[in-house]
């Protein structure tokens, strides 16, 4: 909650309407809980640069280590400034503490004053006014806490142990003594992602085409060995060339699925490999792998033709030819649930469509192999009203006789796409499968309906069957 | 022209699949020249008789066309569908015992039917299968099957404007001819015309639980599902011949109309060897030699004389000798019940027991014989109230007498409700759950018509929006749609024959209860038998009471009848406005009527019950009633033309000054004054009470004010009496009930008047019932001398009790407040803590160890500081309970370590300060018997100028001022236009605000959300009745926390403080 939405009368817990009455141009966003704890997750990686030792305290703390580190920056005041500026000029919202103790800390920054630093071993005063939920107890054992009349830290201080153990558990004790340092607290301290990265460097700088495809292969094999003992696989991959001059032009590639296998994505490379200029040699070459997931097995390898290997094999091609045409040449054409047809097809990545939901097409629905993307005019239709297929219509300069036909297949307006006072009972289109005198099939429909003369409806071609 | 019947229809009662109410099929129907119309819900006959309703009152306007009653079995054992229509009544009775048998099998709202089964009851009827989606060899081998086992089959073939209709249906006519079932051409239809689709996409996604976004391919790709002309099915079926025709060919063979389920009442309670008249004869003159012990009065000899023979002509003494049984039995068991209803105020009923209503009191000229003639062919109605505590046995042994083949409870249809149908609307049309929840915070109560516009903005939306007016467009269209069908609350529909040979017999949620298909409407158009067997939270408060009175003439009091009557006393109470606690009085409105109209004897309390009520309220009655009364307008009679009776109004009007007031007398208005025929009144009091037929009103009040007119009658009176016939619609309250009522206003008023004591006791000890809380309701007592004591381990009981009075001179006795009275303390725990207290507990361990208390039950307790007499003060004893714990879970656990006695260290805890004290009473009890709350603001409320509300007495008429308190309740009725009634209480009393509507729609939130108030505003009075209407609000909620403080301060960032009270908000 910020100063500013605080004057406005906004707070924590309200309801998105009743800030919107009051403040009838706020902005709202829904709450996205894994976003944040992905945002402290690079907030916990950030702040190594204050100490290694820092732990998320989900879902909105953090706990810094800070012992031995402070000097650094001058003393703890001075980190604390410096901390402070930094994470202003990120727009974030934060309050700040500084004690002997991860509890101490926590309590102080929960219900204590922002920017509070304790004097070492001086804890135990500050968190003398504060109230038992400053414990980081269950909130039910903290107001009944408060409802015997403990309502301060100090009161608990005082009251005998075993009594109070007796009442609200060891955990409250314990938690009582780990703010007040008289026992240990283990912090969960981040452990940094190891970048998945691999180098080679060379005596001598090289140039020769071959060489550069021979050390492609190389710092593709390093790395990959490095995946596949990890149970891994990255779905891409960058190789700087790192030249003498300084200059390290680079290379990337991407897998329709995620992959370990060296000599498949050293492949992917080689085409690319001579638009690579390497000036007055190159020194070393690294690689980076990114998008890594886990990869169980080596798909591929087992006996039997099962629909995994099978895209498997299928994958080096279409990586083969999404990386030469480029990412968005190449798509597989995946049914969505809609009676209209421009919306009943989709374009998504060739492979890896989630197995779980086998969308089929409806056998019951015939739908035309080529469907337009946008429907052509039809002129000099003849049809018999009101909704009998088309005897002759004219395409692209040609008249063609309808043999043939089946229809219509009446497909309403998605209604919820326009206004509800729009919405009309006669925006409907009619569809026939018709044959001509050659024998060629067509998909055309009739946008409206007759018996309207002021909007007569239109003819239109959408496909061609076969 | 084309003969055509549609015989697949379904209506909304196949929930979340049709889209149209039954009886818009039907008109839709008759509007296209459709010969029938067969209307067939799945597994179900819920909309059956609505339908057949419908085809009645057309049949009125000259509009023929015929509703079938049928129905589509669905088969739970891959059996296709099949639309089974009974050609007469036995093959009917076969059909609903076949639908009882399929829903007594399932879960409540299910059917679960097989092959089987209906083979068992195929006799007589006429069957068309639906084909599936899919034309398999699976459905090939089935209806051939069905063609071979059953006689009369056809195969029902829709023309849907799918991918591949012709296809379809030339498989589908190869099919009936190899069958031999003949192809039948039907439309499929789930709404009477194509611009319902929106609407039943919006259906679809809520019975699939997804967005239309979502939805996809389950929604229908088209609008063709609704009724079509003859002309057009055999445009469509043009290529089948004889098709079309072929329903209407079936419907010529049904020989089964619903105006065929006669009515015959069960003859249990006649003793063999008499006639039911002869037997109803002698309980009703046993009756009055009970009711008049020192001789039954001539008046009342020739009434019941009068009465019983019309009973007897028409045919009725078993309806009333059941519900005299049930009453009976009801009285043996110690149960106080009062009948209620046109029938009820008779003296046979007052003879009877049914009533303690005496039909010789002045001014209950209550013809009788009025109420049975007039609704010809309808039964007679009474509605039987009993203690809502006890209700469950009368039910039961109703169950037990008639046994559940003849008994059961009719349905309520539980239709949308503006707030339910702009949620689900909102929710399938993909709008985020915050704004569906605003836009339906914005309906206020269950009877708003839509969301206004300026309600949208003020809630932070845009009421232009897209989405929204697609919302509200919709939703709107949803009302009043059936959602499910419930049980209704206790009416009873009794047979002779089987019931379920009748209606279709399901499952209630509630284990062991049944109820049909039908609401109470459908089984009055039938002319079925009904009792209503209902619950009344007053009933169990007076007997609560009855219990602790003092005997009256040395003679127990344990009936309504037994209090002594007329007793001025009790009417000067009422005239003041006293009257917290007394039944149907005790409302605001209520409140502020008394002392403007004065009661002073029975009959002035029957007015009272019945003219604060819409009806007389939106026909502007209230007023010149009032006046009249007062002397300050002379007590005309609107006359007729010269041609006319010229005193025919006040035969009607008389007794209540010519002003109408009950249903009854617009009734008779109707028929006297507007010359409406008695089907003509049936229809306009029937139009008016259901969701259907909203035009029909209209066309009605036509008829009648130019009735009136004609007749010579003023425009302005006719068109007022019209508005109040029109306010009746569906808050009707007639005279017939208001007299019972009244009775329980008179009884309830006496006991508050003569034992506050006992009263405050029997109405705590029913609660929750009436209008206020129970905090409400001790403050009242004690400002009436009653002295209540806190609940107290050592002394209450669950319920709350009478003590033995300190002073033998005082008038009262003094009130323990039950355990009953602590939040979340459950009644086995009570009960447990009260054996264990008579089994010599004296202490919070022996409460532990022999009540065998939960922890949590004695942590309750202990907040709610009931261990007062034990030294402990409320923290003490939460400290003791907390500390126990560990001793009684290891009694529990290992029995050896019982007597482990643990001595600790005293530990000092600090004192509760009063206003601490107070807030926790309010938090665990609801209420303080210590102080008020707003007693510790008392000073900064001065400071802001505020005075108590008690000053309000005192104040002058138009002052302005300012009053604080506490928010106790707020009310918006809905014929209030707008107007919110807020009620503050403070430590000296109450104040009634009222906020017209600028002032609310400028503090919304603040009016609607804030718990403790400064209202300033201007004083209003009018004799006793004082309001102050606000101007100006400042919320002072916040401040409520601060009874949780104690001396020194808590760094207090991010506490977060409960609320004090719950107001009571009534929409």
């Amino acid at each position: 909650m910020s100063p500013e939405a605080a004057r406005l009368g906004l707070r924590v817990g309200q309801k998105a309407t009743d800030a919107a009455a009051l403040v009838p141009e706020l902005a709202t966003a829904d709450a996205e809980p894994e976003a944040d704890a992905a945002a402290l997750t690079e907030l916990v990686h950030w702040c190594v640069r204050f100490s290694p030792a820092v732990a998320a305290d989900p879902p909105d703390g953090l706990f810094l280590d800070i012992s031995g580190v402070a000097h650094l920056w001058g003393g703890e005041a001075e980190l604390m400034a410096d901390l402070r500026v930094r994470l202003l000029a990120n727009g974030l919202l934060f309050r700040l503490t500084i004690a002997d103790t991860p509890g101490a800390a926590w309590a102080l920054a929960h219900h204590g004053r922002d920017g509070t630093i304790a004097p070492p071993n001086g804890q135990a005063a500050l968190l003398k006014p504060l109230p038992p939920a400053a414990l980081r107890l269950d909130p039910d054992a903290a107001a009944q806490i408060e409802r015997l009349g403990l309502r301060r830290l100090e009161q608990l201080m005082d009251i005998p142990r075993a009594p109070l153990g007796r009442r609200f558990g060891a955990a409250t004790l314990m938690r009582l003594d780990q703010a007040l340092g008289r026992m240990p607290e283990a912090l969960a301290f981040r452990r940094p992602p190891t970048p998945y990265v691999a180098r080679l460097a060379f005596f001598e700088p090289i140039s020769a085409p071959e060489d550069m495809a021979r050390v492609t292969e190389d710092v593709v094999a390093k790395l990959c060995a490095r995946l596949e003992a990890e149970g891994r696989g990255a779905r891409r991959f960058e190789i700087a060339f790192h030249r003498v001059d300084g200059k390290a032009p680079s290379l990337a590639v991407g897998l329709s699925l995620a992959g370990r296998e060296a000599r498949r994505i050293a492949r992917l490379f080689q085409p690319k490999l001579e638009t690579v200029d390497p000036g007055f040699g190159v020194e070393s070459v690294t690689i980076a792998a990114y998008a890594v997931e886990a990869v169980s097995g080596r798909q591929g390898r087992i006996a039997g033709g099962d629909a995994a290997a099978a895209e498997e094999g299928l994958a080096a091609l279409v990586d083969r030819l999404a990386n030469r045409l480029g990412p968005t040449r190449v798509w597989r054409a995946v049914p969505v649930e809609s009676h209209v047809p421009e919306r009943s097809v989709r374009a998504e990545p060739p492979l890896g469509g989630s197995k779980e939901e086998a969308r089929t097409w409806n056998p019951e629905a015939p739908r035309p192999v080529r469907l337009f993307r946008r429907p052509e005019p039809l002129e000099q239709v003849m049809a018999l009203t009101p909704d009998d297929p088309p005897r002759q219509f004219r395409w692209r300069g040609r008249t063609h006789q309808v043999r043939r036909a089946e229809g219509p297949e009446r497909i309403g307006e998605e209604w919820w796409r326009r206004g509800i006072e729009e919405v009309s009972v006669v925006h409907v289109r009619d569809y026939y499968r018709v044959e001509d005198q050659d024998g060629a099939r067509f998909w055309v429909f009739r946008a409206g309906l007759y018996g309207d003369p002021a909007a007569p409806p239109k003819w239109w071609l959408h496909g061609l069957f076969g | 022209m084309t003969r055509y019947a549609e015989l697949q229809a379904a209506s909304n009662f196949s929930f979340l699949q049709g889209a149209s109410h039954p009886h818009e099929l039907v008109t839709g129907a008759a509007a296209l020249g459709l010969e029938a119309i067969g209307i067939c819900d799945r597994n179900s006959l819920a909309g059956a008789v609505r339908a057949w309703r419908q085809m009645r009152d057309l049949e009125d306007q000259g509009v023929i066309v015929r509703a079938l009653t049928g129905c589509r079995l669905d088969f739970a054992d891959g059996t296709p569908s099949l639309l089974v229509y009974p050609s007469d009544r036995e093959a009917y009775g076969r059909l609903t015992r076949l639908l009882t048998l399929g829903q007594r099998r399932a879960e409540k709202g299910g059917c679960e039917l097989r092959w089987r089964d209906y083979l068992d009851h195929a006799e007589g009827q006429l069957v068309l299968v639906v084909p599936p989606e899919r034309l398999d060899a699976g459905f090939e081998a089935d209806l051939a099957r069905i063609a071979r086992e059953l006689p009369d089959v056809w195969l029902a073939a829709a023309r849907r404007y799918g991918p591949r209709d012709l296809d379809r249906l030339s498989r589908l006519a190869a099919l009936a001819q190899a069958s031999g079932a003949p192809l039948t051409a039907v439309n499929d239809v789930l709404y009477h015309g194509p611009e319902r689709r929106p609407l039943q996409d919006v259906l679809t996604c809520i019975r699939e639980g997804c967005t239309i976004h979502e939805a996809g391919l389950r929604l229908a790709a088209n609008a063709e599902r609704h009724l079509k002309s003859p002309a057009e099915m055999a445009r469509l079926f043009a290529r089948f011949p004889g098709a079309v025709e072929r329903g209407a060919e079936i419907a010529g063979r049904i020989d089964f109309d619903l105006g065929q389920l006669r009515y015959e009442y069960p003859d249990e309670p006649v003793p063999p060897g008499k006639t039911a008249i002869q037997h109803l004869r002698d309980l009703t003159w046993a009756g009055a030699e009970w009711r008049y012990p020192n001789g039954v009065p001539e008046k009342v000899r020739g009434l019941v004389a009068h009465e019983l023979d019309l009973i007897e002509k028409l045919d009725f003494p078993n309806y009333f000798l059941t519900v005299h049984d049930i009453v009976h039995w009801a009285r043996e068991q110690k149960i106080l019940c009062q009948g209620r209803g046109s029938a009820a105020n008779s003296c046979v009923c007052f003879c009877l027991g049914i009533t303690a209503v005496d039909p010789t009191k002045p001014d209950q000229d209550l013809l009788f014989s009025r109420f049975i003639s007039e609704k010809r062919g309808e039964p007679p109605d009474i509605d039987v109230d009993f203690e809502h505590e006890r209700r469950e046995e009368v039910m039961q042994y109703v169950y037990r007498r008639y046994g559940r083949e003849r008994a059961a409870i009719v349905a309520t249809v539980i239709h949308y409700r503006p707030r339910m149908a702009i949620r689900q609307v909102g929710k399938a049309l993909g709008l985020t759950e915050d704004i569906t929840a605003a836009l339906a915070g914005t309906v206020w109560g269950s009877y708003g018509d839509g969301v206004p516009d300026e309600h949208i903005r003020q809630c932070g939306l845009d009421p232009t929006a897209p989405e929204i007016r697609r919302a509200t467009a919709l939703a709107q269209e949803l009302l009043g749609f059936p959602r499910h069908l419930s049980q209704h609350v206790g009416g009873y529909v009794l047979t002779k024959r089987r019931l379920d040979e009748t209606v279709p017999i399901g499952n209630a949620a509630m284990a062991e209860r049944t109820f049909i298909e039908w609401d109470k409407d459908d089984i009055d158009a039938l002319g079925l038998m009904k009792v209503d067997v209902l619950a009344l939270g007053m009933l169990s408060a007076l007997r609560k009471s009855f219990a602790l009175l003092p005997p009256i003439a040395g003679r127990r009091v344990v009936d309504i009848a037994d209090l002594p009557q007329e007793d001025p006393e009790v009417y000067e109470m009422l005239c003041h406005a006293d009257s917290v606690g007394v039944f149907q009085v005790e409302s605001r409105a209520q409140m502020s009527m008394l002392p403007r109209l004065k009661p002073r004897k029975f009959y002035d309390l029957v007015i009272e019950v019945a003219i604060v009520r819409p009806g007389p309220i939106q026909g502007d009655m209230v007023h010149p009633y009032l006046k009249r009364r007062d002397g300050i307008e002379p007590v005309t009679y609107p006359k007729p033309g010269p041609d006319f009776p010229q005193d025919e109004m006040k035969s009607i009007l008389g007794k209540t000054l010519g002003v109408p007031l009950f249903q009854e007398q617009a009734m008779r208005v109707a028929i006297v004054g507007a010359e409406f025929s008695d089907d003509d009144a049936d229809g306009l009091r029937r139009s008016m009470a259901t969701f259907r037929n909203l035009g029909t009103v209209g066309e009605y009040g036509v008829k009648f004010v130019e009735g009136m007119v004609r007749r010579g009658y003023d425009r302005d009176f006719a068109e007022r009496c019209f508005k109040q016939i029109e306010g009746f619609g569906s808050y009707g309250f007639p005279e017939s009930h208001a007299i019972s009522f009244a009775l329980l206003v008179y009884a309830s008023a006496w006991v508050k008047k003569h034992h506050p004591d006992a009263f405050c006791v029997g109405l705590l000890n029913s609660q929750p019932m009436g209008f206020y809380q129970p905090a409400q309701l001790v403050r009242d007592a004690r400002e009436h001398g009653v002295e209540v004591r806190p609940p107290d381990v050592m002394f209450s009981d669950w319920d709350c009790t009478l003590e033995e009075k300190d002073d033998p001179r005082e008038r009262l006795r003094p009130v323990r407040l039950g355990l009953r009275q602590i939040k979340g303390l459950k009644q086995a725990d009570g009960e447990a803590l009260v054996k264990a207290r008579e089994m010599g507990a004296r202490s919070v361990e022996d409460f532990a160890r022999r009540g065998r208390l939960s922890r949590r039950s004695l942590e309750l307790l202990a907040e709610a500081d009931a261990f007062r007499s034990l030294g402990l003060s409320r923290r003490e004893a939460l400290w003791a309970v907390k500390g126990l714990a560990g001793e009684w879970d290891a009694e529990r656990n290992a029995p050896l370590l019982l007597r482990q006695n643990l001595k600790e260290t005293q530990v000092p805890l600090p004192f509760m300060t009063a206003s601490q004290g107070v807030a926790e009473d309010y938090r665990t009890t609801s209420l303080s018997l210590k102080a008020h709350p707003m007693d510790f603001f008392r000073e900064d409320l001065a400071r802001m100028g505020a005075v108590p509300c008690a000053a309000l007495k005192t104040a002058r008429d138009r002052r302005r001022l300012s009053v604080g308190g506490l928010v106790l309740v707020r009310q918006r009725p809905g014929t209030a236009k707008g107007v919110v009634f807020l009620t503050l209480e403070d430590e000296t009393g109450i104040a009634n605000l009222v906020v017209w509507r600028d002032a609310f729609e400028a503090n919304r939130r603040l009016v609607m959300g804030a718990s403790f108030l400064v209202v300033h505003g201007q004083v209003q009075k009018e004799g006793e009745v004082i309001h102050v209407v606000a101007e100006r609000f400042t919320d002072l909620s916040h401040r409520l926390s601060e009874l949780r403080e104690d001396e020194a301060p808590v760094a207090a960032h991010n506490r977060v403080t409960g609320r004090l009270i719950r107001s009571r908000d009534f929409h």
